[in-house]
């Protein structure tokens, strides 16, 4: 192993479930200090505005999120991206900033024999060899997917983010726009995620999540989406639908979106708007049945949200 | 210091923050019933309660527990059991038990909330399979797992009585039962393996000496004297160190230099002309084997072993038919190329050996399929006397035909144990046992199969090469020859050698991509002839087993009102598909039963890997006896016993059913010779009084040659098919101690599918599953099988696959959220039925269940797409990607 990759693998890391960080120590791709986040008030359960809108700590339990009944009311997209992911034990210890700090899934990533960008080395050998499960918009120079769920359903709300050190961090912010290979997000060394903030929920609006995976429960997303809209008079109004599974980074879907505002929720609209889900995509020799699960998926929701 | 609670007690922690909660339960307090599996919180093997919330201990800071309590499995029915651990066992809802405590631990936690809150209400198979996502079970137990849980939250287990089919089903819902990994002598070492990094290499230089320079360390080497490594992961040395951590350090220090040479890797790399050759000439009896029996001679051209095809039967005549056809573009002519995918055996417990010499005798634990048969190769590999050598597998994790062999972690534990004095424990990690523990080898069939003009079978032409890595001996194309007689065949399997690890045997080795393949081929003659699929192959099979059950499937209600094609988002449609497997008992095994001590003793040298061979003994002899099947010892999973069977090939039943019962007649007669009081006149359990009364005896009976009055129809399928045949037979009898038996053991399966046609997701709704293996010895462990053949059958169809790195070889599916078994929500409701008959010239008429129950079920699923889709799907596994690609006329990836 290069020494790039033996520094890049000895930085110093925060714990806070160790879901994520345990099986990365156990290989062997983290072997620096581990130093362990402690929940305080402000860190931990969620809090409500007097405008309804809701902040999460960042070391609130995913299983907390998923079973919390006024956050199902008000995002409800964000309650059905927790309960989505993971496995139940998982979703017990594991934590909302965690999801979003968690590092690439991608296999050659994952095997501590194997140098890449990620991890120090010079390309992405994924791109050039075994791409089955990564992205489709081919955004920059790592193909992995980025991993978090909660990201993806975040960005779908417009959240903010608060670190240690800043607040008022959109997720593009946070995650960056997929040009930068070499990391999962963009927070400097030593700068922790300490909760995340929500606007208030539109008044009657609506939202689903669902992600495509080959069994039924527990796999990694093939692709997934979060759709959240208003229908007001038979009418589509603040639309968002953001992606997940197919990028470097979780995206927003605006064409599909832009097809939609303003226009009646009938099934020539929805197509459009469906078809238009893969604009900019641009998928490796592997990926091509990704923009079709995306169509589908978009078309799907988007149904189920108008109906 | 910081404490934690464990089932009560009051537990210190360490302060090593890398320390995780399973080290603690399970290497400090020494609770083995939680399991290491997949170390990635994929499995939940390794499930425990922490404040009442079931978490993953494999991913848990062991700090995090400070101050909390923690229950495992054995904390849960240490007083009493719980209700879900007596509906497991009433259930049968395990099999080789080691993903069982993590289930129970999850179950109870989910039952003991649900009856909090909705009382004795039933929870639907959605609510369990949404509860259990996070554990997976490679037996495929999961059918079992739905009813147990369904009723334990309905109350129906709160009671004290429990039947357990399962003879030790209490040891293994409790975690009580120890298995291999779970050994801990006093001063045991840890033993880790130092791999190849490359696919092929020529090893210049191996320095132990840095690792052995470390305290306590020992190291070996194990490179072979060719020096070369010819796969990513081939073993080079092993080291054995106090703990994991230090073994490590012991790996990291060796010095290894190597010269890289020229590499291929896969099916279609390999066999271009002029890629780097695997094995030269000389070193050819180093490749591995992926049958069950050993091979014949065939042709080994570069890296193609083949063509074999003694199985063929007017070859030329079966060529040029097909050629005319094709030439006069004959509608009938069936012609299509099918690829399956490499599948990993996937067993739960590792590969897995515990090593200890006291003086000159060797004990031995080992997770192996042939506890006796392993004795005799260790023995002989290292001259040492039988009688010095003993190997113990008490409980097997799962074996599936990955551990038949004598392999790397018992070599390196026997030789790390002989060269540090000292106790030592191999255990393969998931990395390691998802990528050179075996596998069943990837393969690509071409098939053309014609009808004659009278609808009957023409010829089958079946060339299937077959991607075996560091291994030969793949037989797929010639199985192709024991169905469906045709007026010529021509059949010919090929081994494709790259550098990749050795393939393995699996469950029932060629025959699920032989049905993938052929059983397609007659779905599409049956539609080109417009007759209905199960009626073609009771025209075009006349196996009498087969008949049977194709009259079962056809009057199958889900059969009979099949649909038209449908359109729509959602479409549903039904296949069907048979399989068979070969019936082979083992020569020479022995039984004896005995009476000791008032009880009843049954012994031999076989192992129970999770198929239930000792319910099917005790539950013989209790029979015979007309006593319980709690009233028999039953003793075996030790090579010191008379010499048993090898957990393989189906043969286990079939080996050791006559011997029992042979024993017990000489056995009861020898009682009541010995009887100095003949029972009370009307005595309810006479065999009870004489048993408890009788001085000890013993009677050990070989299993001897089936009869030869077989039923009409029901012949040796070997003698059916001439010379070769016989010639094969008899070399298996010869040089694997295998006897070929008359009667085949068969099953038909039919399936229902749905698919969602945006997503490209198929749901199986339904299997029937008819299988012909004689008359049931153990009924409900029997299910159990039938239905985790299924559920095998459906991971091989839809998720299972083995990706790689294209150019390094590199394993790249290692970890088991990236190598996709079925889960418990994946299984469809399943019907299985047996037909009893065929099997009346074996002495207890009981055959093999385990190979025979999963070949059809990838094909059956293939024709169920193709009847709800219109679109025939010739590469397996059958993922979203291939759905969409093929509804829209393309190649998937």
């Amino acid at each position: 192993m290069s020494v790039a990759t033996a520094e890049v693998l000895s930085a110093p890391e925060f714990r806070a479930a160790g879901t994520d960080l345990s099986e990365r120590r156990r290989s062997g791709l983290s072997c620096g200090t581990v130093i362990d986040l402690t929940a305080s008030p402000d860190t931990i359960g969620i809090t409500w505005g007097a405008d309804g809108a809701a902040r999460i700590g960042a070391l609130t339990a995913i299983a907390a999120i998923a079973s919390d009944a006024r956050l199902a009311q008000g995002y409800p997209g964000i309650t059905a991206a927790a309960q989505g992911l993971a496995t139940p034990q998982i979703r017990h210890m594991a934590t909302l900033g965690g999801n979003l700090a968690q590092r690439s899934r991608c296999w050659y990533f994952r095997n501590p024999q194997i140098a890449c960008l990620k991890k120090g080395g010079a390309d992405c050998p994924a791109r050039s060899g075994n791409h089955l499960y990564h992205v489709a918009f081919d955004l920059g120079p790592c193909v992995a997917p980025h991993p978090s769920t909660m990201a993806m359903a975040l960005l779908a709300y417009d959240a903010k983010i608060v670190t240690d050190r800043r607040s008022g961090l959109s997720i593009t912010d946070l995650l960056g726009d997929g040009s930068n290979g070499t990391a999962d997000n963009l927070l400097a060394a030593g700068e922790r995620i300490e909760r995340i903030e929500l606007p208030a929920p539109l008044a009657g609006e609506r939202a689903l999540y669902k992600r495509a995976i080959s069994r039924t429960h527990a796999e990694w997303p093939l692709v997934e989406i979060c759709v959240r809209a208003v229908i007001s008079g038979g009418v589509f109004q603040q639309v968002h639908i953001t992606a997940g599974g197919i990028a470097p980074v979780p995206l927003r879907l605006a064409a599909s979106a832009a097809a939609l505002e303003g226009q009646p929720a009938d099934a020539s609209t929805i197509a459009q708007a469906a078809a238009l889900a893969t604009s900019g995509a641009k998928p490796l020799t592997m990926t091509g049945y990704k923009l079709d699960l995306l169509t589908g998926l978009v078309r799907d929701l988007v149904e189920r949200i108008a109906g | 210091m910081t404490t934690t609670t464990v089932n009560g007690r009051v537990e210190s922690l360490p302060d090593d923050p890398d320390a995780l909660l399973i080290d603690i339960v399970r290497d400090q307090l020494k609770l083995t019933g939680t399991k290491l599996v997949c170390g990635a919180g994929v499995c939940g093997a390794c499930t425990v309660l922490v404040d009442g919330a079931p978490v993953a201990s494999c991913l848990m800071p062991a700090q995090a527990a400070a101050g909390k309590a923690v229950t495992t499995v054995e904390g849960i029915g240490a007083a009493q059991l719980h209700p879900v651990q007596k509906a497991f066992m009433a259930h049968d809802a395990l099999q080789c038990g080691f993903c069982t405590p993590g289930f129970i631990v999850e179950a109870t936690a989910f039952c003991d909330q649900w009856r909090a809150t909705r009382g004795t209400a039933v929870p639907s198979r959605e609510e369990i399979g949404a509860a259990l996502s996070g554990h997976l079970c490679r037996c495929g137990a999961y059918d079992g797992i739905f009813r147990a849980v369904a009723d334990a939250c309905a109350g129906r287990f709160d009671g004290d009585n429990v039947v357990a089919p399962r003879v030790e089903a209490r040891d293994k819902v409790t975690g009580a039962a120890k298995y291999t990994v779970d050994i801990n002598h006093d001063g045991q070492l840890e033993g880790l393996i130092l791999r190849s990094r490359e696919a092929h290499a020529r090893i210049t230089a191996l320095d132990l000496a840095p690792a052995r320079a470390l305290a306590g360390v020992t190291a070996v080497s194990l490179i072979g004297d060719d020096r070369i490594v010819r796969y990513v992961g081939e073993p080079i040395a092993a080291v054995a160190a106090k703990d994991r951590k230090t073994a490590l350090a012991a790996l990291a220090a060796i010095r290894l230099s190597s010269e890289r040479l020229p590499a291929v890797v896969g099916l279609d790399a390999g066999r271009k002309d002029g890629a780097p050759v695997v094995f030269d000439r000389a070193n050819r009896k180093r490749a591995g084997n992926v049958s069950e029996a050993a091979g014949g001679p065939a042709p080994w051209k570069q890296n193609i072993r083949g063509p074999t095809a003694v199985f063929s039967t007017r070859a030329k005549k079966a060529r040029s038919w097909v050629d005319e056809a094709r030439q006069a573009n004959n509608k009938l002519l069936v012609e299509a190329t099918f690829r399956t995918a490499t599948q990993q055996h996937a067993c739960l417990e590792p590969h897995a050996a515990v090593a200890r010499f006291d003086g000159d005798r060797l004990t031995l634990h080992a997770s192996t399929q042939q506890v006796f048969h392993l004795k005799e190769q260790i023995a002989k590999r290292y001259k040492l006397d039988h009688d010095k050598v003993r190997v113990i597998a008490d409980h097997v994790g799962g074996g599936f035909g990955s551990k038949a062999s004598l392999g790397t972690e018992t070599i390196a534990a026997i030789e790390l144990a002989r060269e540090a004095k000292a106790p030592v424990r191999v255990a393969y990690d998931r990395q390691e046992e998802l990528s050179v523990a075996g596998y069943r080898p990837a393969a690509e069939l071409k098939v053309a199969l014609l009808p004659s003009e009278q609808g009957g079978l023409k010829a089958l032409s079946v060339t299937a090469h077959a991607d075996t890595g560091a291994a030969t001996n793949s037989t797929i194309a010639g199985l192709a020859r024991l169905i469906y007689p045709a007026e010529a065949k021509d059949l010919s399997d090929f081994d494709v050698i790259s550098n990749l690890p050795p393939g393995a045997a699996f469950r029932g080795p060629g025959g699920p991509p032989m049905a993938f393949a052929v059983e397609q081929a007659i779905d599409e003659a049956a539609l080109r002839l417009k007759v209905d699929p199960i009626a073609l192959r009771k025209k075009w099979d006349p196996d009498p087993n087969r008949q049977r059950l194709y009259d079962w499937a056809s009057s199958l209600e889900l059969w009979r009102n099949r649909k038209p094609a449908q359109t729509g988002r959602y479409r549903r449609g039904i296949g069907v598909a048979t399989g068979y497997w070969l019936y082979l008992w083992q020569p020479n095994v022995k039984v004896e039963v005995a009476v000791k001590g008032g009880r009843i003793v049954a012994s031999t040298a076989t192992q129970d890997i999770g198929t239930g061979t000792r319910s099917v003994l005790a539950d013989t002899i209790a029979r015979e006896f007309d006593l319980e099947p709690g009233d028999i010892d039953v003793r075996i999973g030790d090579s010191s016993l008379p010499e048993g069977p090898g957990s393989g090939g189906s043969r286990v039943t079939a080996s050791v059913m006559p011997p029992t019962l042979q024993a017990v007649r000489k056995l009861k007669a020898a009682i009541l010779e010995q009887a100095t009081r003949k029972p009370a006149p009307g005595s309810n359990a006479p065999w009870r009084e004489l048993i408890a009364r009788s001085p000890d005896i013993a009677v050990a009976e070989t299993r001897g040659e089936d009869g030869k009055n077989t039923a009409p129809g029901i012949r040796s399928p070997l003698r059916e098919v001439g010379l070769m045949g016989m010639v094969f037979g008899w070399m298996m009898r010869r040089f694997s101690n295998i006897a070929v038996g008359a009667g085949v053991p068969s099953s038909v399966q039919v399936v229902e599918v749905e698919v969602d046609t945006w997503l490209g997701h198929v749901r199986v709704l339904n299997v029937h599953t008819g299988i012909a293996v004689g008359k049931i010895a153990a009924p409900v462990l029997a299910r159990s099988q039938a239905c985790g053949a299924v559920i095998q059958g459906l991971g091989y169809a839809l998720y299972e696959a083995r990706e790689l790195d294209p150019i390094s070889g590199d394993v790249l599916t290692a970890g088991m959220e990236d190598y996709r078994i079925p889960g418990i929500a994946d299984t469809p409701e399943i019907d299985v039925h047996f037909d009893e008959a065929g099997f009346d010239h074996v002495f207890g008429n009981s055959v093999g269940i385990g190979e025979a129950s999963t070949v059809p079920t990838s094909a059956a699923v293939a024709n169920a797409i193709h009847d709800a889709i219109g679109v025939r799907l010739t590469e397996i596994p059958i993922r979203p990607d291939r759905i969409v690609a093929a509804l829209k006329g393309r190649d998937a990836a």
